[in-house]
């Protein structure tokens, strides 16, 4: 696992399907969703903030130069909701991390998912999960 | 001297017509809000007047509660799709504009600028809610910039004409009919019911019918009225479902603890990124370097 952790890898590809992230805050139009990104590196700094959270990342490159990438994901509450709480994602601790770039081409996503190195996988999606007897909160709503 | 004649008869006709304009419009708005205040006083009068809630009888509505349905101002309509609302012309060209603007990747939210939502869209904000629910005021909390919806139930009407200005969430007054809080909202600003929705004008008017229909659900029936976008009031239902997650609670929520969001020159959204110029880092706001935040070229 560290091995793979280790070595940082970009895939980007065509989706089928990706997530809807809840940004009241902004457009979410800077992002292309129909690719994702997925890379291994070190976590440098998870700010737990509103009005949204980043997750800044250390990614080597093949040829051994450092990428700080930032990974923007929901707000404390909406993180709550999906099970990330701040002590979740610790500075120093190994990840993959996959999201939807930025169209523009700089280091930046909109987080899908973390895979930490105990195995357990953090989304925010799973915010959507959290309502009343486990319904969806975001599902089609009721007529 | 027949120039001048002319002249003078021109700027007549521009006078009058305006002042007949202005004065069409003006009875228009008047017909709508005459309209909006008609439904809401004709549910006072079935309501025989209202319930006088005393502590003992006022309705359960604590927890925290989230919108059901995304950020749809009609639920049943996904954002970027075509509207429910019937709209005038004016506002049917600047809706299809939006969307047109957005699949081109330019899209900006006034909320980037950490304003707040406004009404009724504050409708749609995702996140957390709660209700403080007092005999004479119902305060209905937002968790996105922390606002608070403030509804006046003591018998009041609405701020004096000559007082009145557009606010932020509006004027709002209510009464009770049994355990369905009716609320009248004017004074609102213009702004969208969200993005990828339409625009509504500050000339916008709101009745709903807020109920508690089970344990984990309210309700809230919605009627818009507006003369400048709408050509009938639009009738919507959304629902806010009750959250049930652990240690949940409502804090400060300060938009500009991490705003690194900037509009670029074409009008679209952009990121200040850790390490370029102009990045404010969430971590040194207050004993930091102040820095002007500019969009990358």
């Amino acid at each position: 696992m560290k091995k793979a952790v280790l070595a940082a890898c970009v895939a980007a590809g065509i989706l089928g399907m990706g997530t809807v992230q809840v940004s009241a805050h902004h457009s979410s139009s800077m992002y292309d969703r129909d690719k994702e990104v997925e890379l291994a590196g070190t976590i440098k700094q998870f700010q737990y903030t509103n009005p949204h959270s980043w997750l800044i990342v250390t990614v080597v490159g093949k040829d051994g130069t450092t990428v700080d990438w930032g990974f923007e994901s929901e707000g404390p509450s909406s993180l709550l909701r999906a099970g990330i709480k701040i002590s979740s994602l610790k500075p120093g601790e190994q990840v993959v991390v996959k999201g939807h770039p930025l169209r523009d081409g700089r280091p930046a996503a909109g987080l899908v998912s973390v895979a930490k190195a105990d195995g357990s996988v953090l989304s925010p999606d799973a915010a959507r999960r959290r309502g009343p007897g486990g319904k969806p909160i975001d599902a089609p709503a009721t007529p | 001297m027949n120039t001048v004649r002319a002249n003078t008869w021109a700027a007549a006709i521009v006078v009058v017509w305006t002042f007949v304009a202005t004065m069409a419009s003006a009875q228009e708005y008047a017909k709508w809000y005459k309209q909006s205040e008609q439904h809401f006083l004709e549910l006072k009068q079935k309501a025989g007047g209202g319930t006088k809630l005393t502590w003992d009888k006022l309705p359960d509505w604590t927890g925290i509660w989230t919108r059901q349905g995304g950020t749809r101002f009609d639920p049943k309509v996904p954002n970027y799709d075509p509207t429910t609302a019937k709209l005038t012309p004016e506002y049917k060209a600047k809706f299809e504009k939006k969307l047109a603007d957005h699949n081109k990747g330019l899209e900006w939210d006034s909320l980037s600028y950490c304003l707040p939502a406004g009404f009724p869209r504050w409708l749609t904000e995702p996140f957390l809610r709660e209700f403080v629910v007092r005999p004479e005021e119902v305060w209905w909390i937002n968790e996105q910039q922390s606002e608070v919806r403030r509804i006046y139930t003591d018998g009041r009407g609405h701020v004096p004409e000559d007082e009145a200005y557009p606010l932020w969430t509006g004027d709002s007054i209510g009464f009770w009919d049994g355990d369905t809080l009716v609320v009248h909202t004017i004074n609102n600003k213009e702004g969208q019911y969200n993005r990828g929705q339409p625009d509504y004008s500050d000339k916008v008017s709101v009745v709903e019918k807020i109920r508690k229909v089970d344990a984990v659900t309210i309700e809230d029936d919605i009627t818009v009225y507006d003369p400048l976008s709408l050509v009938e009031p639009w009738h919507v239902a959304q629902r806010f479902v009750r959250v049930s997650t652990p240690n949940l609670r409502i804090n400060m929520w300060s938009c500009e603890e991490n705003n690194n969001v900037v509009k670029a020159p074409d009008g679209a959204t952009q990121f200040i990124l850790k390490g370029e110029k102009g990045y404010r880092d969430p971590d040194k706001l207050i004993t930091g370097p102040e820095q002007a935040q500019t969009p990358k070229q």
